[in-house]
């Protein structure tokens, strides 16, 4: 009887050390899932070129060793949706080289960085995410226009009763939307892309 | 024994009133005209997410949704409304005063999403609940003959939020409400932990919920 008692205790304790580990892994492979709302916006009458190459559709970032977040589908998908609210005409490629539309702007968007922290590293009650994106910009014939630097931040209200894997694929998904409202109100105030747009305009109309 | 049930009396009576959280409530309305609302028009309560060291809990918001939804007022989901008019009411881009919702206004596009939708009121809500001056300890043991805690401990909770309306029709601001809450909760330990908390949060959602939804049954009240 008393092995048996000093079994099930054995067995318990083993349980207990194993969910307190566990509860306590610090590592998270996250794949951000989300639908984002399609934007409202008055597109402007400019054509434009998204190349989202293999290595941004398929991106995946490692802000630490233990942390992977997979951001290539959903950025693919929000910036997609974020370049139809901006421009008339838009196509997406692969490479700058299967450009067709005439006179379009030719954005390639790449992620410079990525950048996680959690309550245990920041002491607050929160998750964050910081998404480095850049942003060139080209005209069709391959002039280079200008290089835009595109940060988007997102953060959890709390941490309250999340995983870490939840909590930092929410903060994502608010870095991915906050990406997404950063493109669409600032992008026509770039100063060189206000200038080329002036430019082509006038071009247009002396010919 | 007498002594005994005077003290446990005087005890309880303590603690009990401890657990009672003080609200206070000012409101301002630059007007005394009532807030026209019909059947089918809507509400939105969105929180402000702007401020770096906080954000206004989704959990406070939906309280006060309840309190205006019991009194027969349509409340959009905060959520619904956001991704409706993406990307306008974001962090970064939601309007933080009248002269930037003017602007947004006339935009067409946003316009008509506000008129589909039949949106009359927008109410910001802003503000936290936050835990300070906790004292004491509680210690709690577990042996072979068996366990418990001993010891006291408490900490003060205040809540302070505002509420903004803003008339989406006029494009207005038709009042504003502040509500501050402060209380003390305890733990004590007598073998089992004992919590007596004081609900400081539900407080002010009770007392800013009933205070809005007067704002808006007014004219509910008149028709």
């Amino acid at each position: 009887m008393p092995t048996t008692k000093t079994t099930f205790f054995s067995a318990l304790s083993g349980l207990l050390a194993l969910l307190f580990i566990t509860g306590c892994s610090s590592s998270a492979q996250v794949q951000v899932q989300a639908q984002f709302p399609t934007v409202v916006s008055e597109p402007k009458p400019v054509n434009a070129a998204i190349v989202f190459t293999d290595e941004f559709k398929t991106y995946i970032a490692k802000p630490t060793k233990n942390i992977t977040i997979d951001l290539g589908a959903a950025q693919t998908s929000l910036l997609s949706n974020a370049f139809s609210g901006l421009f008339n005409e838009i196509e997406f490629v692969s490479s700058a080289d299967q450009v067709s539309l005439a006179n379009a702007l030719v954005i390639i968007p790449s992620v410079q960085e990525v950048q996680v922290s959690t309550p245990s590293e920041t002491y607050l009650n929160v998750y964050e995410v910081w998404i480095k994106y850049n942003l060139d910009i080209q005209s069709a014939s391959g002039e280079a226009i200008d290089s835009w630097f595109m940060p988007a931040y997102g953060k959890t209200p709390d941490s309250f009763m999340l995983s870490k894997s939840n909590a930092i694929q929410d903060a994502a998904i608010i870095a991915l939307r906050d990406a997404g409202a950063k493109l669409l109100l600032d992008f026509y105030r770039i100063p060189s892309v206000y200038n080329w747009l002036v430019q082509s305009q006038k071009q247009e109309a002396q010919q | 024994m007498k002594i005994v049930t005077i003290g446990t009396a005087l005890l309880l009576t303590f603690l009990l009133s401890g657990c009672g959280a003080t609200t206070t409530i000012d409101e301002y309305r630059p007007t005394t005209k009532i807030m026209e609302l019909n059947s089918e028009e809507s509400v939105v309560i969105l929180g402000r997410r702007d401020a770096g060291h906080y954000d206004t809990d989704r959990e406070f918001i939906s309280c006060v949704t309840n309190k205006m939804e019991g009194a027969d007022i349509q409340v959009l989901p905060e959520q619904q409304f956001v991704d409706s008019i993406y990307p306008w009411f974001e962090p970064r881009t939601a309007p933080k005063g009248l002269k930037r919702l003017k602007r947004l206004m006339k935009d067409q596009a946003i316009k008509n999403q506000v008129k589909r939708q039949k949106i009359r009121y927008l109410v910001w809500l802003d503000g936290s609940t936050q835990t300070h001056d906790k004292g004491g300890s509680i210690s709690c043991a577990i042996g072979p003959g068996g366990g418990g805690c001993f010891g006291f401990a408490q900490w003060e909770k205040s809540s302070a939020y505002e509420a903004i309306v803003w008339d989406l029709t006029d494009l207005t601001e038709k009042g504003r409400l502040r509500v501050d809450s402060t209380g003390t909760s305890y733990m004590v330990g007598v073998v089992a932990p004992i919590p007596l908390l004081t609900p400081v949060k539900n407080d002010a959602c009770n007392s800013l919920g009933t205070q809005l939804k007067q704002f808006f049954s007014v004219e509910n009240n008149q028709e």
